[in-house]
């Protein structure tokens, strides 16, 4: 008799493992599908058998340059930050228990952008100095709001309007730093106020490796006890979690990731708000969500930086077309936490 | 199984600057059921928070086997002491069986996978909570009283041997409420898990506790045998109530009928004073 109930719960268990898998195997195979479409199919199609040679590092007449130089760089650029956002903005999220605290609502990634203006702008900053600037204030802005709104423990609520109010400013000290910018191109404008992929250049994936492998590895290592978290305070601390401890190191992860990301990118908007609950309404809320979500990251920055060079009328920047997704889903995720006070 | 002792002794803790617990002390019987009541505000859940190491004490120091739980590493106080909050949250959709599986979280660590061993803890709190064919269900689709059974058996799959319970029976109707305390009676019963509960009902209370603990103004007012304990003036001082005690014949133990000031069998409603 138990041991048919113990078989049945085995199985259950293990059915819904491998669902799990079989879902974050095929948004992998998707991120890469799309990311081979980039390479091969622009303005021009390159055979696939020349896009493999040019990523041997073999020169071939007319695709060198295409593939090597312009959709490369660009490619990967966008699957890191797209990983970079997902994986920041879902353990946001999760660790406050409410969708709209993500780092891209709350001020961090106003506070990184506006910190990138700053260094580059006003300080003629270049390279990774500009993330380590980028990484520095928005550890600050999360510590502020942090901060600002802590009373007896931080409610989430509280942290998420104070987090507005910081966003709204940092974006108007980020509008009048552009301001001040002589001879500032448009399209180099556009890249701090939504976030684009324009003009990559394959040197800026390397800081973007080291705090996916640094910060990720954090937010990773702390994936079990953010699970816990989910539960609420004092069930994660009840189950042995140390929850202020793990708060902290969340944290640092993600700030450290979605700055970094943002120091290079601008702050593609709503990548880091949209992923968690995408890949919470495909994969559902059994396992964690933290590679769903940077997988969906990825994805959408992928194909919307695709769809805006390719797929609509004109060009746009890939932070417009993510701002036109993102919109409504912010004005229905309000009115739905209004009406049932809902968490993710 | 191992008896542990839980002891609370010279303990004042709060929130902020405001101190709730006031020089209390608490020697929790081990192996039976421990039942706190109290009028609202007096300090119960605040008491309950900090002899499980969710509020660090201002002053004094709550002890498990002698050692003081704000200096065990939580991981370890947590496979020996359980605690089921008042609100835990389910997220959206889960089913059941993982929800129940997160009660292995202190028994698991970064590197170890999940084992046998975490199963046969799932298998047994899902059969003791008679949750075995809700197994495979999303939460949120359960009734109260179901999910309360559930949000039980991740407590059980925690397999500690002292288990604090912070309101277990609020929000549910009364024959959930006697589902719940009969289900933590027979685990009582069967494991010898020493369970420490706060109810709001004093009969259910009285009914359930084999220790009787009441509280007042962040002390404990009178604690013991439920028979000693709930007496019309203990009820008159702990909640400023007037009330008649009798036994209840099923049970033998007693049940406190309070009086109002309307419906009187005489028919003599006692007026308010005039001002």
């Amino acid at each position: 008799m138990t041991s048919l109930t113990l078989n049945a719960i085995i199985e259950g268990r293990q059915r819904r493992g491998r669902r799990h898998f079989r879902l974050v195997g095929l948004m992998l195979v998707l991120v890469l599908a799309i990311f081979a479409l980039t390479l091969s199919v622009g303005q021009s199609i390159t055979p696939p058998g020349d896009v493999l040679r040019v990523l041997l590092g073999e020169n071939v007449p007319g695709a060198t340059f295409t593939v090597g130089q312009l959709r490369l760089p660009r490619a990967v650029l966008a699957v890191l930050a797209g990983l970079s956002f997902g994986l920041g903005g879902v353990a946001f999220q999760i660790m406050l228990r409410n969708p709209l605290a993500s780092p891209d609502i709350i001020g961090i990634s106003s506070g990184a952008s506006a910190a990138a203006v700053f260094a580059i702008i006003l300080l003629g900053m270049k390279g990774p100095m500009v993330s380590v600037f980028a990484v520095v204030a928005g550890l600050g802005v999360a510590l502020l709001v942090y901060g600002l709104s802590s009373r007896n423990g931080v409610a989430g609520t509280r942290l998420i309007l104070v987090g507005i109010g910081v966003s709204a400013m940092l974006e108007s000290v980020i509008a009048y730093i552009l301001s001040q910018a002589p001879a500032w191109s448009l399209q180099e404008a556009m890249r701090w106020l939504t976030g684009s992929v324009n003009g990559a250049q394959i040197g800026q994936a390397l800081p973007l490796v080291l705090a996916l492998v640094v910060f990720g590895g954090l937010l990773l290592s702390r994936s079990r006890d953010l699970e816990a978290l989910r539960l609420g305070d004092d069930t994660a601390a009840a189950l042995g979690v140390r929850v202020n401890a793990t708060r902290i190191m969340i944290i640092i992860g993600a700030v450290g990731i979605i700055a970094s990301a943002t120091a290079i990118t601008g702050p593609i908007a709503f990548v880091a708000f949209l992923s968690g609950p995408i890949a919470a309404r495909i994969v559902g809320n059994n396992r964690s969500l933290l590679i769903p979500s940077a997988l969906i990251g990825a994805l959408l920055v992928l194909a919307g930086d695709y769809a805006g060079q390719f797929l609509l009328p004109g060009r746009y920047p890939v932070g417009v077309v993510t701002g036109a997704l993102g919109a409504p889903y912010l004005i229905y995720l309000i009115v739905r936490v209004n009406r049932t006070g809902g968490s993710l | 199984m191992t008896v542990h002792t839980l002891t609370a002794s010279g303990l004042s803790a709060g929130y902020g600057e405001t101190e709730i617990l006031n020089d209390l002390d608490l020697a929790i019987p081990p192996g039976k059921i421990t039942v706190i009541v109290g009028a609202n505000a007096c300090g119960k859940s605040t008491l309950l928070r900090t002899m499980s190491r969710l509020l660090t004490p201002h002053r004094g120091q709550v002890l498990l086997d002698g050692k003081s739980i704000h200096k065990t590493p939580p991981r370890e106080l947590a496979r020996t002491l359980g605690l089921l909050p008042q609100s835990p949250i389910a997220p959206e959709g889960i089913t059941v069986a993982d929800l129940v599986s997160r009660g292995r979280h202190p028994h698991q660590n970064l590197f170890s996978r999940w084992t046998r061993k975490d199963d046969e803890a799932v298998d047994v709190a899902l059969t003791a909570t008679k949750t075995v064919e809700l197994a495979d269900r999303p939460v949120d689709e359960l009734s109260g009283g179901q999910r309360q059974r559930i949000w039980i058996a991740m407590a059980l799959a925690q397999e500690t041997e002292v288990l604090l319970l912070d309101e277990p029976t609020t929000f549910l109707d009364i024959s959930h409420q006697v589902e719940v305390l009969d289900l933590l009676t027979d685990l009582n019963h069967s494991r010898g898990t020493t369970v420490v509960m706060v109810l709001h009902d004093l009969n259910l209370a009285a009914r359930y506790a084999d220790h009787l603990v009441t509280m007042t103004e962040g002390r404990i007012h009178v604690s013991g045998r439920p028979e000693d304990v709930l007496t019309e003036a203990t009820v008159r001082h702990v909640f400023g109530l007037e009330s008649r005690i009798i036994i209840d014949p099923t049970s033998g133990r007693p049940i406190m009928l309070p009086i109002g000031r309307h419906r009187m069998a005489t028919g003599q409603d006692v007026k308010e004073d005039q001002p």
